[in-house]
């Protein structure tokens, strides 16, 4: 019994760690959107910010499982980040390519 | 002490693995040769684990999390590979630039996408897999949606 607790902590210590610089990544990527955002005609910008929504609902996703922080109200806010920057970019992205 | 061994090691492992396959422009295993290895891999150790009188269940899923762990560790790169694309390439390379930022914008959606549906199977969440793969259906309308807009309302009108 013991073996299979250490076989389940190295797995919750794996997982745990790996999200975590999974998290980090995620942080770098964002910043690299943000500077895009910050910059540049609004289509770059709108890219900026799609890519922005992304990572943070991959990362406040992450933060809401119960294997890793446990935060449950992230969850929500991460799949209205996800299917709504995506749907969002699409739509913007249409109206400004009619406005020309 | 020993957890946070087998974590360094087996991450330097795999973010190694994905930098030379990054490196190379291509896969070092096809994914229809390292797929099918990882899963007799996964099923050999299971099966050993078995064996020597782990509980089946806690040995599962223990396994299926460390595969978990591992294909987050593997988008770790990418996604600094990605802000690194997004850092260096500036307005000084001209217009057409914005494709390729267009592109690296592409590969942080899809590796999100795809870590949020392999993560939520590995770890038994179908939610997680469910939002992944509704995701990972838009990107590609989004990147069209966005090169679309830049070429007929602002790079259309350079080549004029």
């Amino acid at each position: 019994m013991s073996e299979a607790l250490l076989l389940q902590s190295l797995a919750d210590s794996a997982f745990f760690w790996a999200a975590l610089a999974f998290l980090v990544a995620c942080t770098v990527a964002g910043l690299g959107s943000i500077r895009l955002a910050l910059k540049g005609e609004a289509v770059t910008s709108l890219m900026g910010v799609s890519s922005f929504t992304t990572v943070a609902g991959v990362g406040l996703y992450l933060v809401s499982l119960p294997e890793l922080f446990n935060v449950g109200f992230a969850r929500d806010t991460a799949i209205a980040l996800l299917v709504l920057g995506a749907a969002g970019t699409i739509i913007f992205a249409r109206m400004f390519r009619t406005e020309e | 002490m020993l957890e946070e061994l087998f974590v360094a090691i087996y991450g330097v492992i795999v973010m190694a693995y994905v930098a030379l396959n990054i490196r190379k422009g291509g896969f070092i295993f096809d994914p229809s040769k390292l797929i099918p290895m990882l899963a007799f891999v996964f099923l050999m150790v299971f099966a050993a684990l078995a064996l020597l009188g782990f509980e089946p269940m806690i040995t599962l899923v223990s396994l299926m999390k460390i595969g978990a762990a591992g294909i987050l560790f593997a988008g770790v790169i990418p996604m600094v590979a990605a802000a690194i694309g997004m850092f260096r390439f500036n307005e000084e390379f001209g217009p057409s630039i914005f494709y390729a930022r267009n592109h690296i914008a592409g590969v942080i959606d899809t590796v999100a996408s795809l870590i949020m549906i392999f993560v939520g199977i590995l770890i038994l969440r179908l939610d997680l897999v469910a939002v992944g793969f509704f995701f990972f259906l838009l990107i590609p309308f989004a990147g069209n949606a966005l090169a679309n807009a830049y070429y007929y309302s602002y790079h259309r009108g350079l080549e004029k």
